[in-house]
């Protein structure tokens, strides 16, 4: 198990340093620098000299390894922006709408979604199946921002319930969280009922029916376990699915969150805010997956036993 | 086997079956009658491919074509079924003109995810050991770069426009049908009539073209037909943000943006691109799905 976690530790972290190449060899690949002025023409002796000042007129990898040894000491520079203080310290402050609409997004999303799945797959073909089966197909096809607006029209525009945009009082979160839980309530309403579909023609349980379980003892002590594993490899693509959700979210109901710096330094070019939002969701993205390979193996004695990983 | 006039009945019971036999094709197009969401979805993406196709025939005006501007903002109406734009548009040409973008990013994106992923995945399958290896890793690593944010970036870089959208989409559209193909070739490869065309003399390139391939073709319907969906949501995805196909060209993504600024006074700016947008996903998605559904030989058993 040991040797296995190591074995996917040092390959994410193959990854992440080519992804993080591939980033910045992106970033730099645009024509043009900081100081060629188009506004402001500076002398070119000048311009040598600033470049000099940062280290601009260094080969590419030298200008990677010094940007990648600031990335190790959490130095990411100064978002152009909002030049008044460091990439980090915006950082800081834009995570918590993020956190805690997509936070109780996938909080409210997941269970909602194991539960519709459940209810599908033990009552087939009934209304709750269909009502599942429509769920996950709108949630997993149709991009987050025409969720959210259909969610706005409807509900601030149409019948004026709730506020349509912003961040503070807690009625204008409903609307956000909404559209945060519709992509983990789908994908695990759809993956749960395959998996328990699954589960319940296996040979082992008709064993258990015919040796008198009851029907709720078969569901919650066997067939729930052993519907477990795609759970946990689903979580991956959920997480990235919500991550990258929340770039739209943010931009339909107007939270200053991640997503919308996300938006607003592509917008802008504000390398230095985008390098280092892209190299964050990279290493969040990394984790994810190789806390959800981890816990695949955890559940599978298969793999846990040193078995082959195919 | 030649039917002779005298022979016993039971040869002639023997022949009778043979008349009627049917493809895997056949099957699996009954299976996907069967499935009445798929039909649905199949007839919906069919009206909006017609529309977009015959756009310039069922339009008053054309796509940027400022015919309304004292109209600008109007409501719908019989003289404009969607209304106008806020630059004097008929909102109804706009939308039958964002099909056309929408469905050609959707088809040409995945016929290039198509074109890389085959040889690819022919590859990665045939070969094994290195080959495959290096495929692999490659995989890995579009695996953990979300497709969106990426995406996002190249749009921002390159600037957009439509071709650039098409490869962006394509850039990561590949990979699925690349895993679809890898996977059947590995489970073809080693069938007997691959070993006797091996022990004949076929090359790898011979093998894998007259032989794999064709054996491929319905995980690479299904990868195409799984393309055209992910890749449309991409174009509106970054056109909505501003990054993905320029004005003037009509683009849902964009109109549903622009909707945005209006939506409390002007509900059809916002109300038609996103039901345009939703219901032409939504097909393409249930359409694909149940193609895959009715092709995928392991769906028999259920």
């Amino acid at each position: 198990m040991t040797g296995y976690i190591l074995r996917r530790l040092l390959s994410v972290m193959v990854t992440f340093f080519v992804v993080s190449v591939i980033i910045f060899l992106m970033m730099h690949s645009i024509p043009g620098g900081p100081f060629d002025g188009g506004d402001m023409p500076v002398p070119e002796a000048v311009r040598q000299k600033l470049n000099a000042q940062y280290g601009l007129d260094q080969p590419l990898y030298v200008q990677y390894g010094r940007y990648m040894w600031g990335v190790l000491q959490f130095d990411f520079g100064v978002p152009f922006q909002s030049p008044g203080e460091t990439v980090l310290e915006l950082l800081g402050r834009a995570w918590v709408p993020s956190l805690v609409l997509g936070g109780l997004g996938v909080l409210i999303g997941v269970p909602l979604g194991i539960l519709l799945g459940m209810a599908a797959a033990l009552k087939r073909n009934s209304w709750i199946d269909y009502l599942a089966s429509t769920v996950a197909t709108l949630g997993l096809t149709i991009p987050v921002f025409v969720t959210s607006m259909l969610l706005i029209l409807v509900f601030s525009v149409w019948l004026g319930w709730l506020p349509s945009s912003g961040w503070g009082e807690p009625e204008r979160w409903i609307l956000p969280i909404a559209a945060y839980a519709t992509i983990p309530m789908a994908t695990y309403a759809r993956y749960m009922r395959s998996a328990m579909l699954d589960t319940l023609n296996k040979p082992f349980v008709t064993v258990l029916r015919a040796k008198g379980l009851s029907e709720r003892q078969i569901v919650f002590q066997h067939v729930m376990r052993n519907s477990s594993i795609p759970l946990v490899t689903v979580f991956l693509p959920m997480f990235i699915g919500t991550a990258t959700g929340s770039i739209f979210v943010e931009a339909m109901f107007r939270v200053p969150g991640l997503g919308s710096y996300f938006v607003s330094s592509i917008r802008t070019r504000d390398y230095p805010l985008e390098m280092a939002l892209m190299l964050m969701l990279t290493v969040m993205f990394c984790l994810a997956y190789l806390i959800s390979d981890i816990l695949y193996a955890w559940l599978n004695p298969r793999i846990r036993h040193g078995g082959k990983q195919e | 086997m030649t039917a002779e006039p005298n022979v016993a009945p039971a040869a002639a019971v023997l022949a009778k079956p043979a008349k009627r036999q049917r493809g895997p094709l056949w099957f699996a197009w009954r299976r996907f009658l069967a499935n009445r969401a798929a039909v649905v979805g199949g007839s919906v993406l069919g009206i909006i491919t017609l529309m977009a196709i015959f756009a310039p025939w069922i339009t008053p005006a054309g796509p940027t074509a400022q015919a309304f501007l004292t109209d600008a903002l109007a409501f719908p109406s019989a003289q404009h079924w969607m209304g106008v734009d806020d630059l004097g548009r008929d909102f109804f040409t706009r939308i039958v003109y964002g099909a056309r973008v929408s469905l050609t990013i959707g088809f040409s994106a995945a016929l290039f995810s198509v074109v890389i992923g085959i040889p690819l995945g022919a590859a990665a399958g045939f070969f094994g050991g290195r080959t495959d290896w290096v495929i692999m890793r490659v995989i890995e690593i579009f695996s953990v770069v979300p497709p969106l944010l990426a995406a996002m970036l190249l749009g921002a870089l390159t600037g957009g426009g439509f071709w650039m959208i098409v490869a962006i989409a394509a850039l990561f559209g590949w990979v699925q049908v690349c895993l679809l193909v890898r996977a059947q070739i590995k489970a073809f490869k080693e069938k007997e009539f691959v070993r006797a065309a091996q022990a004949l003399g076929a090359s790898p390139a011979y093998v894998i073209r007259v032989h794999l391939i064709p054996n491929s073709v319905s995980p690479i319907i299904i990868g195409f037909v799984l393309a055209i969906p992910l890749a449309m949501m991409l174009e509106a995805s970054l056109s909505f943000l501003g990054v993905g196909v320029p004005p003037p060209t009509p683009s849902w993504g964009q109109m549903i943006n622009n909707g945005m600024n209006f939506m409390y006074f002007y509900w059809h700016l916002a109300v038609f691109p996103t039901v345009a947008l939703a219901v032409t996903v939504l097909a393409t998605s249930l359409f694909g799905d149940g193609l895959r559904d009715a092709l995928d030989p392991t769906m028999k058993a259920r």
